[in-house]
């Protein structure tokens, strides 16, 4: 893995500067059923393909971005603030 | 002292590394070897004589020289300790201890060489056939085999102990090969005002055109001249340039995405970013396939041209040629030139190239030239000392043979295109039938390929794709651009170029000589013959990619540098596929083998002190290593410092706590969200013990949150775990429009716990803050000047008594320390590490998250129930903790109290009728009960008060009784004193 990441606020850098913070999610209600919460607490969609992803920029700014990255190339095709990329 | 035979060198030449007036000596094996200055320690031991070099990986044949150009196996020797070093591209430096690997006695007679005569026993892949049955046959030859394998070894006394070195470079364009192609794409986009590195492996830039003595007419500008002299011009052009950065001895291992190139020369491993990446590997001369190809004395007609161009060698008496080009006439005409025979010269194309020079040349010296002919084998035990070769008819080799004495065999079996790379970085590879090779096709984006590489075999062409490469390389970065009229210029010149030469070139795929090829060598490597590749087709394994991994062919250090051709063409042949449809194997880092100790680099090990560190090394505590903190472990007696907290005061520092500033207005509504417990309602100058979880209710860490104001807030949190918590915080934060920040302040403060019945008598001369009980109660902060510092003070007890939590400024660290050591003298104060800490604590049964509990524990299984609360309307873990109080749970956290007098291990398992079923998480020996104690998860139904379990230490077991209270102060009368 030795793809850049362009982080909105310090700019392009180098992937290990960052820490994975997993795929975007939507969080159940908090009254859902416990098997909703256990699929959404253990189970990944894992996609091949596009995906937009949590990335904190742990070594810079220690700012959370969100990623819209292709799993499969590993071309990152745009980064955001949360406030931006969530729904 | 072996001398530099000086018989054996050539006059000097414009082309030489050497300096023939310095003199260098080194030890090879013990004896001392003259060199000259810019000699390798493989042209030196070449010209002093030396012609077995190693022994071969799996037969212990002797090999000799074979590419002189780092790019095989056989010239691997160790150098002051470290094995596998590539002799024939080391420079000499004086007093050089070098010696032979993979033979004992010695290179020349190796007991081992007795495998050459058991291979029958060894055909392809044997490994998997044999050592079943019985399965005794296989523990007894594991370990032979073990000593066995492998070339070089680690001498465990003498091994370089330098730690390598990491370095991070940029550069707009890396050039990967320093050849007319590599130096022509560098200058270009040079020109463009890029800046460029060129990264070459060889001892100088210049790549084959070095040693090419043929003439090249009137290239872009330049006079006919020897291709060493073009090499030569390019060379100094590319040093007067001042945004040309050359890197040579340098190799590139790995060539991986978003163009981060990695680089390894000599003990240094650079991780380089390039916006652009010209790739100009060039081509590699190909072996060519005949009985006994692998022994000393058979090399690549360009390692000929190496010994004799670069280092002035004279590489033997009498040569014969094998070839299937024009190549090979333009060698034999210089070794005929340095004063070396020629037997033969064995074409394999049908016809006498009559419009050549050198085949003119060679013909009116009187050489026998033999077309459609190709060199059958080769004769000798350990050394060459004679050839046969034999008629070519209808493609295939006939028995229709001579003899020759010879004591060389040079082998031009044309050149393969260096792909692997371009195959890295993505590219794809095809076949191109009209050059014979298999070249790089749909390279991906910001990478370029210019020169042999791509299948050219002419240097104006390799020029000008480079110049055209650089060009291109240098479009879209910022500032920097061609004209697109010049790129489509060069790219007309190109092809138009492209089309006049291929005509030109003739080459044949060299024939493979008869035989059933048990002694045809494919890969020098792993000591592959062609009747192992056939024998695997024949086995089943038709696809390349799974023969590779059966055979181990093009596994070796070479990584099939020396035998993918070949290897493809014989499965080809057996299979009646075409090469095309076979493909290639799939091409990987590391190009050319790296050591462990490169890649690990200065082993480079960060470790945090916090600001009082030298207060406690001069203090004479033991520091123990809590990655990534060093911290003091004890002062010399834990035992006292334990009695001292109880009975009189003790210090211990714990800047090393997280600690965290949370401010805005929704900071409550932060705190109440990622807590189990309540902080809206927290009083400003109050503290709660919080625990935070994640979702599926399992603690992540626990602390303290002190209310500053309204809007503020004051976070602690476990040493480990700081980073972790203030990512959870800003996570939770992240798109929500809160109006809160999180500021980690961890460095900016130290902090002092003073504990004990006399801790308040210690800071009552220090502050003149009212700390009575009814002023300070438990669990209250205070802003207070403590010895002239702006300090907060927590009272908090993790160790159970009386006591401050000092924050300050990180800068009073060792006054502060210092001066509560001297306010303290007079009241028995002792500084207390980390061990008398881990003891106080347990004897309250306060929990350290990641010791006591795992990634599963949650608040409810812990002992913590009084830190949840489920009337908050939501907070992470909510549903995962009331889920966990449906189902109940399996184990809980219990202490202990130890009935047989023993103190058991942090870990020990809890076992039930031989099955463990807990774990003990911390122990240790009580002062205050004088029993071994402790806390342990304990299956749920055994964790009653009074429950008897059992312990197992070091193998046995010991009786023990769950006890919940604390041993120590169960009702915390202490604490609030």
């Amino acid at each position: 893995m030795a793809f850049l990441l362009t982080c909105p606020n310090c700019g392009e850098r180098d992937v290990h500067e960052f820490r994975f913070g997993g795929e975007l999610n939507k969080r159940p209600a908090p009254d859902a059923a416990p098997e909703t919460w256990a699929t959404y607490f253990y189970t990944r969609r894992n996609v091949a393909g596009e995906q937009k992803e949590w990335w904190y920029h742990s070594f810079g700014c220690r700012k959370w971005l969100i990623a819209l990255r292709n799993t499969v190339t590993n071309q990152v095709i745009k980064t955001s603030w949360p406030e931006e990329a969530l729904p | 002292m072996v001398n530099t035979n000086t018989q054996s060198r050539l006059p000097l030449r414009p082309t030489h590394l050497i300096d023939q007036d310095k003199q260098v000596s080194f030890y090879f094996n013990g004896q001392q070897v003259s060199a000259y200055a810019g000699d390798t320690i493989g042209s030196a031991l070449y010209a002093s004589g030396v012609r077995i070099f190693s022994r071969s990986f799996k037969y212990h044949r002797s090999r000799g020289l074979l590419c002189g150009a780092g790019r095989c196996p056989n010239c691997l020797m160790t150098v002051d300790g470290a094995p596998n070093v590539r002799s024939c591209t080391t420079r000499v430096e004086a007093g050089m201890k070098v010696t032979g690997q993979n033979a004992w006695p010695s290179l020349e007679h190796d007991a081992l060489s007795v495998l050459d005569k058991m291979t029958p026993l060894m055909p392809v892949g044997f490994y998997y056939k044999t050592f079943h049955k019985p399965k005794l046959f296989w523990e007894v030859a594991s370990p032979i085999i073990k000593r066995v394998a492998g070339i070089g070894a680690v001498d465990l006394e003498n091994y370089p102990k330098e730690h390598s070195h990491h370095e991070n470079l940029h550069t707009d364009v890396a050039v990967i090969g320093g050849g007319p192609a590599g130096m022509s794409a560098a200058l270009a986009a040079a020109e463009a005002g890029a800046r460029v590195t060129i990264i070459d492996d060889q001892l100088n830039l210049g790549g084959h055109l070095r040693f090419d003595g043929r003439t090249h007419r009137g290239m872009h500008g330049m006079a006919d001249m020897a291709g060493y002299e073009v090499a030569a011009a390019l060379r100094g052009r590319v040093e007067s340039v001042r945004n040309i950065q050359v890197l040579s001895d340098a190799i590139v291992f790995g060539l991986y995405e978003g163009n981060f190139v990695a680089i390894n020369q000599r003990g240094k491993v650079m991780h380089m970013r390039a916006k652009r990446v010209v790739v100009a590997t060039g081509a590699q001369e190909s072996p060519l396939t005949f009985d006994r190809n692998d022994i000393s004395g058979v090399m690549l007609s360009t390692a000929a041209q190496r010994l004799m161009h670069l280092y002035g060698v004279r590489p033997g008496a009498s040569a014969i040629i094998g070839t299937a080009s024009d190549h090979g006439y333009h060698v034999a005409r210089e070794l005929l030139d340095a004063g070396v025979r020629i037997a033969a010269v064995a074409d394999a194309r049908p016809s006498f190239p009559s419009g050549l020079d050198a085949a003119q040349a060679l013909q009116s010296a009187g050489v026998l030239v033999l077309p459609s002919h190709a060199v059958a084998r080769a004769e000798g035990s350990r050394r060459v000392v004679g050839g046969v070769v034999a008629r070519i008819e209808g493609g295939a080799v006939t028995r229709e043979e001579r003899q020759l004495d010879c004591d060389l065999i040079l082998m031009s079996g044309g050149f393969q295109p260096v792909t692997s790379l371009l195959q890295q970085a993505g590219a794809n590879l095809k076949y191109d039938a009209a050059a014979g090779a298999t070249v790089p096709a749909d390279l991906p984006q910001g990478v370029y390929a210019a020169g042999k590489v791509t299948g050219t075999r002419d240097a104006h062409v390799s020029i000008m794709q480079g110049r055209l490469s650089g060009l291109e390389a240098v479009g879209g970065l910022a500032g920097k651009a061609a004209s697109a009229q010049e790129i489509a210029a060069i790219r007309d010149a190109v092809s138009h170029l492209q089309n006049g030469t291929r005509e030109k070139i003739t080459t044949v795929e060299p024939p493979i000589a008869p035989g059933n090829g048990s002694k045809q060598f494919v890969c020098f490597c792993e000591d592959i013959t062609a009747k192992d590749v056939a024998q695997g087709v024949d086995e089943g394994f038709e696809d390349v990619q799974i023969l590779k991994r059966y055979s181990t062919v093009t596994m070796g250090p070479c990584q099939g540098k020396m035998c993918h051709r070949q290897y493809v063409t014989i499965v080809s042949n057996r299979t009646g596929a075409s090469i095309d449809s076979l493909g290639s194997t799939t091409a990987r880092p590391p190009f050319l083998p790296v050591t462990l100790g490169d890649l690990a680099g200065p082993a480079h090990m960060p470790r945090k002190r916090t600001a009082i560190h030298r207060v406690h090394e001069a203090m004479g505590a033991k520091i123990v290593d809590v990655s990534p903190w060093l911290r003091p472990h004890n002062y010399g007696d834990p035992k006292a410092e334990t009695m001292a907290v109880r009975k009189a005061v003790g210090i211990i520092d714990v800047s090393t706590l997280g600690k965290l500033d949370v401010a805005g207005k929704d900071a409550a509504k932060l705190l109440d969200k990622v807590y189990t417990h309540r902080f809206s309602d927290l009083r400003p100058g109050r503290i709660r013990y919080g625990i935070i979880t994640g979702d599926n209710g399992a603690i992540m860490d626990d602390g303290t949150v002190t209310r500053l104001s309204e809007d503020r807030y004051f976070v602690t949190t476990s040493t480990a775990n700081i980073d972790v918590v203030e990512e959870w915080f800003k996570w939770w934060m992240a798109g929500t429009g809160m109006c809160c920040h999180v500021t980690n302040i961890t460095s900016g403060y130290a902090a002092i716990n003073v504990a004990g019945p006399k801790a308040r008598d210690v800071l009552k001369k220090l502050t003149s803050v009212d700390l009575s009980s009814k002023a300070a109660p438990y669990m209250s902060a205070t802003e207070a000047v403590v010895a002239g510092v702006q300090t907060r003070l927590l009272r908090i007890g993790f160790v159970g008594e009386t006591g401050w939590e000092l924050h300050f400024p990180a800068e009073y660290g060792e006054y502060m320390w210092t001066t509560l050591m001297d306010a303290g003298k007079e009241f028995g104060i002792s500084p207390f590490g980390l061990e008398a800490q881990r003891v106080l604590r347990l004897e309250k049964k306060h929990i350290i998250p990641g010791q006591d509990t795992d990634i599963l524990s949650n608040p409810l299984s812990a002992n913590a129930e009084w830190a949840v609360k489920f009337d908050k309307p939501d907070f992470i873990g909510r549903g995962g903790l009331l889920a966990s109080q449906k189902w109940g749970m399996k184990t809980k956290l219990v202490g202990f109290v130890m009935v047989d007098p023993i103190v058991p291990h942090d870990g020990s398992p809890i076992v039930l009728a031989g099955t463990p079923v807990g774990r003990v998480t911390s122990a240790r020996m009580s002062p205050t009960i004088g029993k071994g104690f402790g806390l342990a998860w304990v299956p749920t139904r055994l964790a009653t008060d009074g429950t008897v379990i059992q312990i197992s230490v070091d193998g046995r077991l010991f009786t023990a009784e769950v006890q919940n209270a604390p041993v120590y102060d169960p009702e915390g009368v202490r604490l609030r004193e």
